[in-house]
């Protein structure tokens, strides 16, 4: 692919007396979001080549999930994009659902919703707060920490977690939702559109902001898609996809937002993107406490946490159908129905994406990861050439790049 | 929906910096509001209850041991297998299991909690102590007399008596008694168990909507 940019590198560089020299930034660098290491050529400080190296934090997931069964795959997920793990799991368990075929709650689904969007919040608070860090506004970072807290505190008190959930589990949920985490989410969602004003108080008009981030990192929409970008990469590109809206899973269907939409494709119409983004996140979630249906908060066919069995005909010992899921075990036939998958979730970085080859096991014969950060830091190079190395740390911010997801 | 990009800056703004102003003024308002910084050690956070965190095996109040029945489900949905049980039964009929070591590895597990919540008897828990790190390995592979160690001193912190703390896990929140085994069906508020649930506004008008045409109807 040809960019405009290539030709602008031909024009002499201002401080740049034409002789190009390399630079490592990272795995340490801190503004690299984790163990990120770019190679840079530089000339002067414009970047003439950015090579983006992945693979510091290689864990082997996809290989590992093959040696656990899907109920204990979910806690391999919590890892991957660990500032958002309930999206993870609630992908991982959509995509487990539709690979096996079993239904889900319509209660379950409207949990579901509501703790994905909590943990699309999260991410984008964490995003907004080290982007606003990494150019300079330390303001925002302590403000955004504030409201965080206050996030993974209805974590905690929904799971028993504030990290690494595994809360969503196949067929459902693993706890129900109270009254008291109701209010408290009533409460906050009720309070967080004026924290929002507060952050574009702080940096929407910022001369500062806007000199850093205005025309800096600038992608069409056409190119977007050739790099595979989703999310709001794409989205701040003026390209209209959203799988919640395009693909709907989960309760989506049920309520109503908007997909947000820029035009620039720079990194300030990225900012605004997830900014809406999180506007359109309380409009959903204030929409799933109203239509929270009652209801069971997991199908009865789902599997069991410790056996691939249904769960009934296992608990239930003693009754007629006891054995059935058992008696096919011990025989070696197929538990499970042969196939593969790919179920795609949008997550607060983009589209993760699972694909399944079930052989009929009680495991996953290969899990695949299509993980939207990894995806993003191969747009890194296309991006950041022919701009200065400064506003490549704008640029690894608004692409908003975790490598726990990147490297699996 | 299309954003709303660079917002314009009249003359007058520029000139003053209004932007900046207005930032500043917001920084200062909250220079006198309390601060909602927790000064850690010397302040401990508020652990909900049903935290995910230290082990401890329960100690039956009856015989002063384990509740384990050495039924390898923990063991066996552990998803990265630290739990490591070695049991014997005696040849006397109707004996129960003995278990001869149970230990977990502290620092392999995912504490993602399906040991409690597939443990038939409530036998394994994960307790809301949080604070026991260490600085020899061996310390925190905890054998059956350190887990039920744990226990004891996890009960001694309670607010609640012994025999009235239910964690989360041991009967998920939500699911239906008829789905549990016997020793899971512990007394809890009827919020818990499933037969009050929370539902929506909307949801109830919807329904209270559809009651009266159904009563008009007929």
């Amino acid at each position: 692919m040809t960019r405009p940019i290539r030709q602008r590198l031909e024009v002499p560089v201002a401080g740049g007396d034409g002789e190009r020299y390399s630079l490592r930034m990272g795995p340490q660098h801190p503004a690299t979001h984790g163990v990120l290491r770019v190679d840079l050529e530089l000339d002067g400080e414009t970047i003439v080549e950015c090579t983006p190296q992945v693979g510091y934090l290689h864990r082997g997931f996809e290989k590992l999930a093959e040696t656990k069964t899907y109920a204990q795959g979910l806690i391999l997920t919590d890892r991957l994009d660990y500032i958002a793990a309930m999206a993870n799991n609630v992908g991982y368990c959509v995509a487990v659902e539709r690979l096996l075929d079993i239904p889900v709650p319509m209660r379950a689904k409207y949990i579901r919703t509501i703790v994905a969007e909590m943990s699309r919040l999260c991410s984008h608070l964490l995003w907004l707060a080290t982007h606003a860090l990494d150019i300079g506004a330390m303001t925002v970072f302590l403000y955004c920490f504030r409201e965080r807290e206050v996030l993974l505190d209805l974590f905690e008190e929904l799971c028993g977690a504030r990290l690494t959930f595994s809360y969503p589990r196949i067929g459902g949920v693993r706890q129900d939702v109270t009254g008291s985490f109701i209010d408290e989410l009533q409460r906050f969602i009720d309070i967080f559109p004026s924290r929002i004003a507060e952050y574009e108080t702080l940096i929407d008009t910022n001369r500062i902001w806007l000199k850093r981030t205005v025309g800096i990192g600038k992608i069409t929409g056409e190119e977007a898609l050739d790099l595979g970008l989703t999310g709001a990469c794409l989205r701040g590109s003026g390209v209209d996809y959203d799988i919640r809206k395009h693909q709907p899973y989960d309760a989506y269907d049920q309520v109503e937002f908007a997909v947000p939409l820029g035009s620039e494709g720079d990194v300030y119409a990225r900012y605004r993107c997830r900014i809406e983004e999180m506007h359109q996140s309380i409009r959903i979630i204030q929409q799933c406490i109203d239509q929270l249906p009652p209801g069971p908060i997991v199908d009865p066919d789902a599997p069991d946490l410790v056996m691939p069995i249904k769960a009934q005909t296992t608990i239930q010992a003693g009754r007629s159908e006891y054995g059935t899921g058992l008696i096919r075990l011990l025989r070696d036939e197929n538990i499970y129905i042969t196939g593969d998958v790919y179920v795609a979730t949008e997550v607060p970085k983009g589209e993760l994406g699972f694909y399944f080859i079930s052989d009929g096991n009680n495991r996953p014969y290969r899990m695949h990861i299509r993980s939207p950060s990894f995806i993003h830091i191969g747009a890194l190079s296309q991006i950041a050439r022919g701009e200065l190395i400064a506003d490549l740390i704008a640029n690894i911010g608004s692409l908003d790049v975790v490598l726990g997801e990147s490297d699996r | 929906m299309q954003i709303q990009y660079k917002p314009p800056r009249g003359l007058l703004a520029t000139l003053f910096q209004a932007e900046i102003v207005q930032g500043m003024t917001l920084t200062l308002k909250r220079l006198f509001s309390k601060p909602i910084t927790r000064q850690y050690p010397d302040e401990k956070p508020d652990i909900r209850t049903g935290f995910r965190g230290q082990h401890a095996l329960v100690r039956d109040p009856e015989t002063g041991d384990t509740k384990c029945i050495g039924c390898m489900r923990c063991a066996m949905s552990c998803p990265s297998r630290c739990i490591r049980i070695r049991s014997h039964k005696d040849k006397a009929p109707g004996s129960r299991r003995i278990i001869d070591c149970y230990r977990i590895e502290a620092l392999r597990c995912v504490y993602c909690g399906y040991c409690e919540e597939v443990c038939p008897v409530n036998a394994v828990v994960l307790t809301e102590v949080f604070e026991y790190s260490s600085y020899d390995r061996p310390s925190l592979y905890f054998t059956k007399e350190q887990l039920l160690g744990n226990w004891d001193r996890f009960v001694a912190q309670l607010q609640v008596p012994v025999n009235e703390y239910v964690n989360p896990f041991w009967r998920p929140r939500g699911l239906p008694e008829g789905d549990l085994p016997a020793g899971k069906r512990m007394p809890v508020s009827p919020e818990w168990s499933g037969e009050q649930q929370v539902v929506g506004k909307k949801w109830r008008q919807q329904q209270s909507h559809l009651n009266t045409t159904a009563q008009e109807g007929s």
